[in-house]
């Protein structure tokens, strides 16, 4: 069974999400869906800047077989994307809750993470 | 991202139902491989441990250890059978001797590819076929239907392994074992290791100097074992069907059912070099020897991104604003760390353009080569 830290929150479609205070959110994929992608080796991310919705794609991870979407887990604008993922794309392999980020969200007033998961509910899901 | 797009098939032991397994399939088990469907066959896309671009860099390397057991294997014997087989398919088996392997191609009346096949010539009363797992069947039953009186043909599917060691370092593998290593690219030698009968072929589908070996279905997994400690003892790994698939596009080797299919022919995947046009018939030879003098149907090219991004296959390609071709395989090349890929383009493209490829809605720009992507050793004494 794939690393679920205890500490963060979860979407179905298996990215994490992680408080970083300022009503500003790190999203990430799960240790699961980089183990089930196989060696990530390209990432495209948002633009600094960008408005996204919940639920909206945005953004790509390439593996050297398949390419699967980003969903932003809900309103709000990027105020950062993990430039370090151009160089070592293999980081989401290696470190999915730490190196391997993908961009920080600052919520929209209001918004909260819709449906999220704890650890507990995430790990059900995958059974 | 959702669960169908990471839907690796974790099948126990037993395999998904429907699903064919190799002689290896508890080998890959054990191996912790992820699982998947070629041809109707559960088999490993990469093994725990490794990956592809790891699996990938070990060929390149080192050497590496493919089952490819679904592979289909089939006999053609009685008297006269190398004729016959050479009136169906569209490769010139006068052109090579008892003992050598030729790549050759089964049409349809059309010029479509049936199938992409290694031919065995055994002796003129006997060839030995390697058809792809899906396509077996229906190969063999064209040649069935075809075959004149006293020539059989066989489906030996389950009858034999077929296990890949390639990778510069292949032969010291093969030598640890007392297997017979060093004949010519595309002979093959019948040996026998622990008392088992075991046939060593210098073929494989990576451009790497290497081997197939087919031993008897039962006998596989022992080999197997043997193979894999002697890889392992020379850096090397055991590598799934995903690593065949990035070392195979990197060298430009068509996979029938993206590059070669009903609708793209020999001419069309730039595979005329396997077809003997000399030759009184072959199946398919009306339509394909058209559209050659004909000089209008769309080319096989390679495609090297410039920009950062993977095509994939159906991408659509342009040069302005026009379309020019459709990718039908790509991938990122674990090799030169950039996206590649194969695509059929208009004539009017020539090699050295700028074209760009759609990949979901982005525009890559990207360069046009003629494959392969790397540099090619297989053929070295």
């Amino acid at each position: 069974m794939s690393e679920i830290p205890a500490d963060l929150r979860y979407t179905a479609e298996h990215e994490w999400v992680k408080e970083q205070g300022d009503g500003v959110v790190r999203v990430g994929i799960t240790a699961y869906a980089a183990e089930a992608l196989g060696d990530v080796v390209f990432v495209s991310l948002p633009a600094v800047g960008a408005r996204v919705s919940a639920g909206e794609a945005c953004g790509e991870v390439e593996s050297t077989k398949s390419v699967s979407d980003l969903y932003a887990p809900a309103d709000g604008e990027i105020v950062a994307v993990n430039e370090t993922l151009d160089s070592t794309p293999e980081s989401v392999n290696t470190d999915p809750y730490g190196e391997g980020w993908m961009y920080d969200l600052r919520l929209s007033d209001g918004a909260a993470p819709a449906a999220m998961l704890d650890a507990e509910g995430y790990s059900a899901i995958l059974d | 991202m959702t669960t169908e797009d990471l839907n690796t098939d974790d099948t126990g032991a037993s395999g998904r139902p429907g699903l064919r397994t190799s002689p290896l399939h508890e080998r890959h088990v054990a191996l912790g491989a992820k699982l998947a469907d070629f041809g109707g066959w559960s088999m490993p896309i990469e093994y725990a441990g490794g990956g592809v671009v790891a699996e990938h860099t070990a060929v390149r390397e080192r050497v590496g250890v493919f089952d490819v057991s679904h592979l289909g294997k089939a006999r053609v014997a009685g008297p006269g059978a190398a004729d016959f087989v050479n009136r169906c398919f569209t490769n010139d088996l006068r052109r090579v001797g008892p003992g050598r392997a030729q790549y050759t191609m089964c049409l349809d009346k059309s010029g479509g590819v049936v199938d992409d096949l290694i031919q065995y010539l055994v002796g003129d009363d006997e060839v030995f076929l390697i058809p792809n797992a899906a396509n077996t069947a229906r190969v063999v039953e064209l040649l069935r239907a075809a075959a004149p009186e006293g020539i059989t043909v066989t489906d030996e599917h389950d009858r034999y392994g077929v296990i890949a060691v390639q990778g510069t370092r292949s032969d010291e593998v093969l030598k640890s074992l007392g297997l017979p290593v060093g004949h010519d690219y595309m002979s093959f030698v019948q040996a026998e290791w622990e008392g088992e009968p075991v046939i060593v072929c210098r073929t494989g589908y990576t451009g790497e100097r290497g081997y197939e070996l087919l031993p008897r279905w039962a006998s596989a997994p022992r080999l197997w074992d043997a193979l894999l400690t002697a890889v392992q003892d020379e850096g090397g790994l055991p590598c799934g069907l995903g690593a065949r698939d990035t070392l195979r596009t990197e060298m430009g080797y068509p996979l029938h059912g993206n590059d070669l299919g009903p609708d793209i022919t020999p001419v069309m995947a730039g595979a005329a070099w396997a077809v003997g046009w000399d030759k009184d018939t072959f199946w398919g030879k009306g339509a394909v020897a058209a559209q050659r003098a004909a000089k209008e149907s769309r080319l096989m090219r390679g495609l090297v991104a410039t920009g950062r991004g993977i095509p994939r296959a159906h991408c659509a390609v342009l040069s302005g604003s026009e379309v020019v071709g459709e990718v039908t395989s790509g991938t990122f090349s674990p090799t030169r760390k950039q996206g590649i890929a194969l695509a059929l383009l208009d004539r009017s493209v020539a090699v050295g353009d700028e074209v760009v490829i759609d990949v979901r809605g982005r525009e890559i720009p990207a360069e046009v080569v003629k494959p392969p992507f790397v540099e090619v050793s297989v053929r070295e004494d």
